[in-house]
């Protein structure tokens, strides 16, 4: 009579420890959203925002809709960002080529500006002066090269050494219809 | 903050669920219909009018679980909302706005052309959502721009309210006082 209540207690028991970890899991699984914090993943949309560029101009991402965009974010400080912001000069321009937009997470709009006239860069750079948008996309290593499609939608990532170049015309040219 | 974008995407993943089912739902039905025999004009019209429907139930849809989403993140009861609006402008070219409730910075906007251009033509903005409890409350609205002779600008604005029970709208009016060729910083309360 003992012996059957004792293994009916550890039945119960046992049941409720599993149910006590499936529950503390759909709640990590459901909490898990509200405490990371990461990087736009590919074939998720890029966070939109606003910034003042180095010529004074504000420029929204969101108004590039309809637009290929290369988005890179970079600082002066960073020897492998000159090379890739160099090799982004270097993308047609026009109707076939993409919106190429440059930011600098430094905040500081005269470096950024330097580095910029130094570089002899076409297109505009964006200078994210409370670096809001630096922590929107997570930037944690520089350089940072996001590749969004007609619908701003992030197809493809380079980030640190990692350099853009063949594999970056590529992919433009497989967006292009 | 980010528990209002979180349900905000729970309640986006429903609409998408529930357009997707829609979505299916017409599907199946098209696919019921014979398909070894071709259709004549009659039943072409049949499956357009089908189609227009399910686009009408769509929208009707998307429409519901927008106001829905409204009510469930912003009560009435709670309900603060600041709007933006540029009434003819000449004096003052607007870059950017930044909100302060209660001493705490909520939005900071920076306006393009093409956001700017969208005002002058008569567009008012939704600068800010958010919920207060009931009591005084105070907004300060900072206009960054450039004014008269392309003279830097910056000019601020406070606003003291009590919020009752009801929605409180606050416009914020950018408009010309001609008199002293100067920009007018305009705010209108509304229950």
């Amino acid at each position: 009579m003992q012996r059957r209540n004792y293994y009916a207690r550890a039945r119960a028991r046992a049941i409720l420890e599993t149910l006590a970890i499936f529950v503390a899991v759909a709640a990590g699984v459901l909490a898990w959203p509200l405490v990371s914090r990461a990087a736009p993943a590919n074939g998720s949309a890029a966070p939109d925002f606003a910034l003042k560029s180095t010529d004074g101009q504000n420029l929204r991402l969101s108004e590039y809709r309809g637009d290929i965009v290369v988005l890179t974010f970079w600082a002066s400080w960073c020897g492998p960002c000159r090379e890739t912001l160099a090799q982004l000069n270097q993308l047609p321009a026009g109707d076939a080529g993409p919106v190429v937009l440059g930011v600098n997470v430094e905040g500081d709009a005269g470096r950024a500006a330097s580095v910029v006239a130094s570089l002899g860069l076409d297109y505009p750079t964006l200078v994210d002066t409370r670096q809001a948008v630096g922590r929107l996309y997570d930037v944690e290593r520089l350089p940072l090269t996001l590749l969004l499609d007609r619908d701003g939608v992030v197809q493809a990532t380079w980030s640190a050494k990692e350099q853009p170049g063949e594999s970056l015309a590529r992919r433009i040219e497989e967006l292009n219809p | 903050m980010k528990q209002t974008t979180e349900t905000r995407k729970i309640v986006r993943r429903w609409r998408l669920c529930a357009c997707m089912l829609l979505m299916a739902g017409g599907l199946l039905s098209a696919a019921r219909a014979p398909a070894n025999e071709p259709a004549t004009a009659g039943e072409l019209k049949g499956v357009d009018q089908d189609v227009q429907a399910l686009k009408k139930q769509l929208i009707d849809l998307n429409r519901d679980l927008f106001r829905l989403e409204e009510e469930l993140l912003y009560p009435a009861s709670t309900q603060v909302a600041v709007f933006l609006s540029v009434d003819v402008g000449t004096f003052f070219a607007l870059d950017s706005v930044t909100l302060k409730l209660d001493d705490k910075e909520v939005t900071n906007y920076l306006y393009t052309e093409r956001e700017v251009k969208a005002l002058h033509r008569g567009g008012v903005q939704k600068l800010y959502l958010g919920n207060l409890k009931a009591g005084e409350h105070e907004i300060v609205a900072t206009f960054v721009g450039k004014g008269p002779h392309e003279r830097d600008y910056r000019r601020g604005t406070t606003i003291k309210f009590e919020k009752t029970l009801g929605a409180k709208y606050v416009e914020l009016r950018i408009s010309d006082r001609e008199a002293s060729l100067q920009p007018e910083f305009v705010v209108r309360q509304w229950e």
